[in-house]
């Protein structure tokens, strides 16, 4: 009964938020939007019994992620914030135009209709099944197979994480002309 | 309620509100968070299938990697936004019309 009160919520603020970041005019809400959708998906993977990457979730996206891109709209709200194309056509800043939308709801649906046949297919071949509510501890299976079978892609991400750390401190630096 | 299908309509509604909002908005930072609501609809599907059809934890360790790639990726991109903002003074992608200035 708590888990699927805690699917429903959970459900209701990641697709209620998602459909806020795509809709919210100033971009600062729609990253305080994106969070709670972020906090939904967590939600939803804690129903699935992934309590290790429901914990990630909140720390590296909520912690991280959207932090960073709060700072990254602060750091980029300069004056010139509204584009000149856009203030001849008065719209607000940052946001498309009724093309754009047109165009972006005609792709969402033709990606919407392949896919509820798929779905159709899905559950058709996966019938749903009553898994009981027990939920183990996920943590040690994880580091088991994070250092056994994934070992090379474990220590991969630890390479991608230190160039893209750097790259990101290159790239950023402040120059001293232009 | 709780079904593999239920988690697959959930993702697929995240999946397709990204599309939208890489698609529509004229930001390039909102155009980083659409791409952060598609990884997170890849993610979710792994931890549903995991959970519901291959009973092991290999989905986890999946939606674990997108969410390193997610970070480093966001990492990447909003040091390009911040360095095109001190060039072209907007971050409004049809401003981003030259690889050098």
């Amino acid at each position: 009964m708590f888990v699927q009160l805690l699917f429903a919520l959970s459900a209701l603020l990641t697709v209620g938020c998602a459909i806020a970041v795509a809709v919210t005019k100033n971009i600062m809400h729609s990253c305080i939007f994106l969070l709670g959708s972020l906090l939904g998906i967590a939600g939803l993977y804690a129903t699935l019994g992934a309590d290790f990457v429901a914990v990630t979730q909140i720390m590296v996206y909520v912690g991280g992620v959207v932090i960073l891109m709060l700072f990254a709209v602060m750091l980029t709200g300069g004056k010139d914030f509204v584009s000149r194309a856009q203030n001849l056509l008065g719209l607000a800043p940052a946001m498309g135009n009724k093309w754009t939308y047109a165009i972006g709801l005609l792709v969402g649906l033709v990606v919407l209709l392949t896919n509820v046949k798929l779905i159709m297919n899905i559950s058709k071949a996966y019938p749903a099944k009553i898994f009981g509510n027990d939920f183990p501890s996920t943590v040690n299976q994880i580091g088991h197979l994070l250092i056994k079978e994934h070992v090379l892609a474990f220590e991969l991400s630890s390479v991608l994480l230190l160039g893209a750390l750097v790259g990101a401190a290159i790239i950023a630096r402040p120059r001293k002309q232009g | 309620m709780m079904s593999l299908v239920s988690y697959l309509i959930i993702s697929l509604i995240l999946f397709i509100v990204g599309l939208v909002v890489m698609i529509a908005r004229k930001n390039i930072i909102a155009i980083l968070l659409g791409i952060e609501l598609i990884l997170n609809a890849a993610a979710l599907n792994f931890v549903a299938y995991s959970r519901y059809v291959t009973n092991n934890l290999d989905g986890h360790v999946f939606s674990l990697f997108i969410i390193v790639i997610a970070a480093a990726e966001s990492a990447i991109g909003l040091a390009i936004v911040i360095r095109f903002f001190q060039i072209k003074e907007t971050i409004h992608v049809d401003e981003a019309t030259q690889l050098r200035n």
